[in-house]
């Protein structure tokens, strides 16, 4: 039997996307744990400040906002509704770890510590951050299951 | 687990794995794998498989055991 002249595009067919998606996910996982670990090594054994790995800190957190919020839209995560209580527990939980961080790495860590007036302004940063971050989120969120619901109507 | 229904219908048409291959828009390599049972297609390559080689989806991929 004769075959018709028809090639996949440059031979790349569902099966070769499948392992290079695959690929590409484990790889950009592996690259972002690694930048995470070394954020932490110079940060804490090497003891640097923030302005030597400032370029890796934003890449990083960029990166994970990007996508978290890319699963949230695709609909990779999944959210059954979005209430305001669920949304101020994660936002509490977010907080009271961020708070805990600051304070071991301010008052713990360090000797002496700060004082509860420049903490408490390290804590204000906490809270503002989270809460922008958890705006992006809901936002994102709200956009993806929108557009979930449209393509299913 | 082997797909023998597939390996079978497509000899019984007379294909190769490469003529299947270039029928249904896929690698030779993809084909290979079915048979052997080492990929799980999509539900739209199956359809394609299936319908290239004159089939339904029950005879190509149901397994009765």
């Amino acid at each position: 039997m004769k075959t018709k002249d028809k090639k996949p595009f440059l031979n790349v067919d569902e099966r070769n996307r499948q392992v290079t998606l695959r690929i590409i996910a484990i790889m950009y996982f592996v690259t972002i744990i690694s930048m995470q670990f070394i954020l932490i090594y110079r940060q804490f054994a090497l003891g640097q400040e923030i302005q030597n790995f400032e370029d890796i800190a934003i890449i990083t957190t960029v990166n994970s906002l990007f996508l978290i919020s890319a699963l949230l839209y695709f609909g990779a995560i999944p959210i059954r509704k979005l209430e305001i209580k669920s949304i101020l527990l994660i936002y509490a939980l977010i907080v009271a770890m961020g708070s805990a961080f600051t304070f071991v790495k301010y008052n713990l860590v360090r000797s002496p510590g700060l004082t509860f007036r420049d903490l408490f302004d390290k804590l204000i940063i906490v809270y503002a951050v989270t809460g922008i971050i958890m705006v992006f989120f809901v936002l994102f969120s709200f956009l993806g299951k929108r557009k979930m619901e449209k393509e299913l109507e | 687990m082997e797909n023998i229904n597939l390996k079978i219908a497509r000899v019984q048409k007379g294909l190769s794995q490469q003529e299947l291959a270039d029928l249904c828009e896929v690698t030779r390599q993809t084909i290979g794998l079915i048979e052997k049972g080492k990929y799980n297609p999509t539900l739209n390559l199956c359809v394609k498989i299936a319908t290239v080689l004159s089939l339904t989806l029950n005879d190509l991929f149901w397994d009765e055991n």
